[in-house]
């Protein structure tokens, strides 16, 4: 996570935050959303045959999808004898239906198969089938399923929101030592776009959480914080926007930047672990914890190496589009200087 | 249709999010460019 931030934040930064970018730059950030959001969506979610148990266990009428490798022939009518893909030492027997059978006959390859459990955990149905020898497969997680994908957009949202909040007080700091005008822009722009991706991160997990929680908005303490930041930065924007004096409007915005960021920290990452709430993390989850946690058995290499790449890519996103805020508004103060002195 | 959306929910809701994707891409580029002119007019 650490390193994906740091690569991001050092290719933004590169030729300078407000200088235009090269071809090959604006080439990667496209290529990079690209395939993180291809790579984020296409995978197909696979588990063992050990989730299929629990989760069949918990619902009988779950179909679970599971990746698994043939082991002896095919014969119509007959359950198929088949092998956990990952765990090559669990068998187990699938009554499919003709069509999937057919679809299993004619390849040697892992397939994805929909089992249910059918009377015991080594004996299950099946009525459909997945991608045929998948190049990676995403884990299967009880109770989220397809919404575990959420973490590929919503994560690197809230995470790039607060770096953009870092990084507006940072300039803000910096114009208060230099006084230079571009300093304040820079550290505008920062903050607007870090709220752009703060409400990008409100939105989808408001989506999310209509699915998995029942409604769109829970009082969480991580929902809260996030509304509570949310109105801290929108003060910023109307402080600014109700001062005419350009560099009256940069100091006071400077030092509100600096306090608002106060509560950041306290904010994003002490509050919501303090109190009991829905979100990972949160005081009383007993389960996984943090789910980014190097300890936490809850996300697989492949997941992590998925979200760094996601991660990298919103972070080079966010400094395209901070570059293009500070260099419209370059543009537009030299219009206007040349127009008062005209 | 229905049966073939519902089926495939999941490369639908891809092509979904890269259609919307590239649409952004494209208006960014654009964006971009547009800019580089003003810039370069104004440092004339």
């Amino acid at each position: 996570m650490l390193g994906a931030t740091i690569a991001g934040i050092a290719l933004g930064f590169y030729p300078g935050i407000a200088k235009a970018r090269p071809l090959w730059w604006r080439l990667v950030a496209i290529g990079a959303v690209t395939i993180a959001v291809v790579l984020s969506l296409f995978p197909p979610i696979a588990g063992t045959v050990t989730d299929a148990v629990i989760a069949s266990r918990a619902d009988s009428t779950k179909a679970v999808p599971v990746l698994l490798k043939r082991d002896g022939p095919v014969l119509a009518g007959q359950a198929l004898t088949l092998r956990d893909a990952r765990d090559q030492r669990v068998l187990i027997s699938v009554l499919c239906t003709p069509e999937v059978a057919a679809a299993i006959a004619s390849t040697e390859a892992p397939f994805v198969l929909n089992v249910q459990r059918d009377g015991s955990d080594a004996r299950f149905t099946s009525a459909s089938i997945g991608a045929v020898n998948p190049a990676i497969t995403l884990p299967y997680i009880m109770g989220l399923e397809e919404r575990a994908r959420i973490i590929f957009f919503h994560v690197p949202m809230s995470w790039v929101a607060t770096v953009a909040y870092l990084l507006s007080m940072i300039f803000a700091v910096m114009f208060l030592r230099k006084r230079t005008m571009e300093y304040d822009t820079i550290s505008m722009a920062a903050a607007s776009v870090g709220t752009l991706y703060a409400i990008l991160a409100t939105v989808t997990g408001a989506v999310w959480a209509k699915f998995n929680w029942g409604s769109f908005w829970n009082w969480d303490p991580r929902e809260s914080s996030i509304f509570l930041l949310l109105l801290i930065y929108a003060a910023y924007f109307v402080l600014r926007s109700t001062i005419d004096d350009a560099q009256r409007r940069a100091r006071l915005s400077a030092a509100y930047s600096i306090v608002a960021f106060v509560t950041v920290p306290f904010l994003v990452f002490v509050l919501p672990r303090m109190l009991p709430g829905l979100h990972p993390g949160s005081a009383d989850d007993v389960n996984a914890g943090p789910l980014l946690s190097p300890k936490s058995d809850a996300i697989n290499t492949t997941k992590q190496i998925l979200f760094g790449l996601s991660l990298f890519s919103f972070t080079i996103l966010y400094f395209w589009l901070v570059n293009l805020r500070v260099r419209t508004e370059n543009v537009y103060l030299s219009i206007t200087d040349r127009e008062a002195n005209q | 249709m229905i049966e073939f959306l519902t089926a495939n929910a999941g490369y639908v809701v891809l092509v979904c999010a890269l259609l919307i994707w590239l649409g952004i891409g494209i208006y960014l580029w654009r964006v971009e460019k547009r800019l580089l002119e003003l810039e370069q007019r104004i440092s004339r």
